[in-house]
Order: C-alpha cells, then structure tokens, then sequence
C-alpha cells in the first residue's frame, strides 16, 4: 500500500489541527505496515489508536467551530457523524473477526485528504480569525509583552 | 499485559503535568498488573483511583491553560468529556459484571499516548511562558496553592 504524504496545501495554518491531520496520516500509514507484516494483533493495536485518536480529533475540531460560531458548523458536525457511525460499524466487524484492514485504509485515505482539503478547508478562515496567537505562541507572547508594556 | 515504559517524547516540559501523566502511567500499569487474576475488588479500587486521579489531572490541566488564556482550551476540554465518558462507559459495563479489564486497559493506553505525544504538545509553549511570568512574580507558591486546590 502506498504511504500518503504530507503536501503542503494540506495544511490549515492552524497548528494544533495541522499536528492532528499529521498524526492521524501517520497511523493511517502505520496501519499500512502493519497489514503488511500480516500481523494481527499489531493491526488490532493500530486500528484502536486510529479511531481513538479520529474520533478525539472530530470532538476537537468541533469545539473551535462552535466557539468561532461557524454558521456550517452543523453540516461539518454531521459529516463527522456519518463518518464516526462508519467508523463505529467497522470496529464492530474488526472485533467479530472480519479483515477490514484494507477496506478501511482505503476509505480513510480518500476520505480524511477530501475532508482535510475540502471541508476543513471551508470553516478555516472563520476559525483562524476568532484566535488571537494563531501565528504561533511567539507571536502571542510579543502580544502580551507589548501590552505590558503599555497597560502595566 | 505489558506495561507502558514511559519514553523521552512523552515529556512535555512542564515538571508538575509530566509527574502527573508519570501517575496516570502508573495507575494504567497496576491495572496491568492485576488484569489476570481476575479480582474484581482490586479492579475496582485501582479502576477508581485511576478515574479520580485523571479527573484532578484534566482540571489542573485545563484550568494552566485558562490561566495562560489559551487559545484552544475549549478544545481540550471536548476532548477531555469524550474520554471522560468512554471511561464512565467501561465502569458501567464493569459494574455490571463484564469482564472489561482488557480493552479497558488498551483504549486507556492508546488514547494516553495520544494524548500526551499529540494534544499536549500544543499548549505546552504557551501555558510554559505563562508560568515562567507567574512564578517570576508571585514564586512558585502559585504552583503549590494549585496542586493543592485539585489534588488535595
């Protein structure tokens, strides 16, 4: 299987959210070698970590969208939630046996670089200006130091 | 089961979260320990003390981040509910008699780890920076007055 690579229009210039995409291609990767080293609890092991660390990342996700008051957010929120029942269905097949390996590294590849290039794409701009630091912490921090500066 | 050996990139940098993870890490390995006997009472007790631990840890950790007025708290905290509750749920099967220990012990590994390396990292620089500010100007008196309020 091949690997998917980081490209740089992946990216959302929100950096928490960049390191989470990044995260979940690197366990979808893993997931890659683990099938094909055909070891089964190593595979076990992955699918757990990636739909754990999904499921973390969509709850994240959420929240900076209601608290940027996002007016789609319903509709990302309900992408998610047709995503989080697939992934529900295939943990349930997993654990009654069934190889879903490939059929899910399959779907994941599609979906998460649709859903990075597509979907985060849209509530981006309205959540990149609802956070101040959103350069980075330096940027805060020259911020706060000029706002000491004056109002001390 | 195998414990989790505590690696160099689990550290975030900040003495007083890593010792709290290092608990947290301690807490999942006793659970380890005893998830072959089969003992029920011992489960309980160590399952508790786990739950109650995490809980002080997630407010310490979110009210650093309250303090540091960063960005992506809300964020955090979604992300803290939804473990939260999926713990709650293995409570609730275990006290209904399933034997639970097992996947129990793999999601609380996984989602740790993924926490810790992923989450965690991001507010790091900031909540850092602001405590350098407070201890520079009220001692680390602050940092015990904190410990205590959540752990008592």
């Amino acid at each position: 299987m091949a690997y998917i690579e980081w490209k740089d229009d992946y990216a959302t210039g929100i950096n928490v959210i960049d390191g989470q995409h990044k995260r979940i291609i690197h366990y979808i990767n893993q997931l890659g070698d683990a099938q094909n080293l055909n070891e089964p609890e190593l595979i076990g092991e992955v699918l757990l970590n990636l739909i754990d660390y999904t499921l973390s990342h969509f709850a994240f996700e959420e929240s900076l969208m209601e608290d940027a008051a996002y007016d789609a957010a319903n509709i990302h929120i309900k992408t998610h939630d047709a995503f989080r029942d697939k992934i529900a269905a295939y943990k349930k097949r997993h654990e009654a046996g069934e190889d879903i390996t490939n059929e899910l590294y399959e779907l994941l590849n599609i979906w998460l670089v649709n859903h990075i290039k597509d979907d985060d794409g849209s509530y981006v701009p309205v959540v990149k200006s609802n956070i101040p630091e959103i350069n980075g912490p330096e940027k805060q921090g020259w911020l706060k130091s000029k706002i000491q500066g004056f109002f001390k | 089961m195998q414990h989790i050996e505590w690696t160099e990139d689990l550290n975030t940098d900040i003495e007083v979260i890593d010792s709290q993870h290092h608990r947290i890490v301690e807490y999942i390995n006793q659970l380890a320990d005893i998830s072959d006997s089969n003992d029920r009472d011992q489960v309980e007790k160590v399952l508790g003390e786990l739950v109650d631990y995490t809980l002080s840890h997630f407010a310490f950790e979110e009210s650093l981040m309250e303090d540091a007025n960063y960005s992506f708290i809300n964020g955090h905290k979604r992300v803290h509910q939804l473990f939260v509750k999926r713990v709650g749920d293995f409570q609730q099967r275990f006290k209904m008699g399933e034997n639970i220990t097992l996947e129990l012990l793999a999601m609380l590994k996984s989602w740790l780890i993924n926490h810790i390396r992923s989450d965690d990292n991001d507010y790091v620089k900031t909540v850092k920076a602001n405590m350098g500010e407070i201890n520079v100007t009220q001692g680390d008196g602050w940092l015990k007055r904190s410990v205590k309020k959540f752990f008592g």
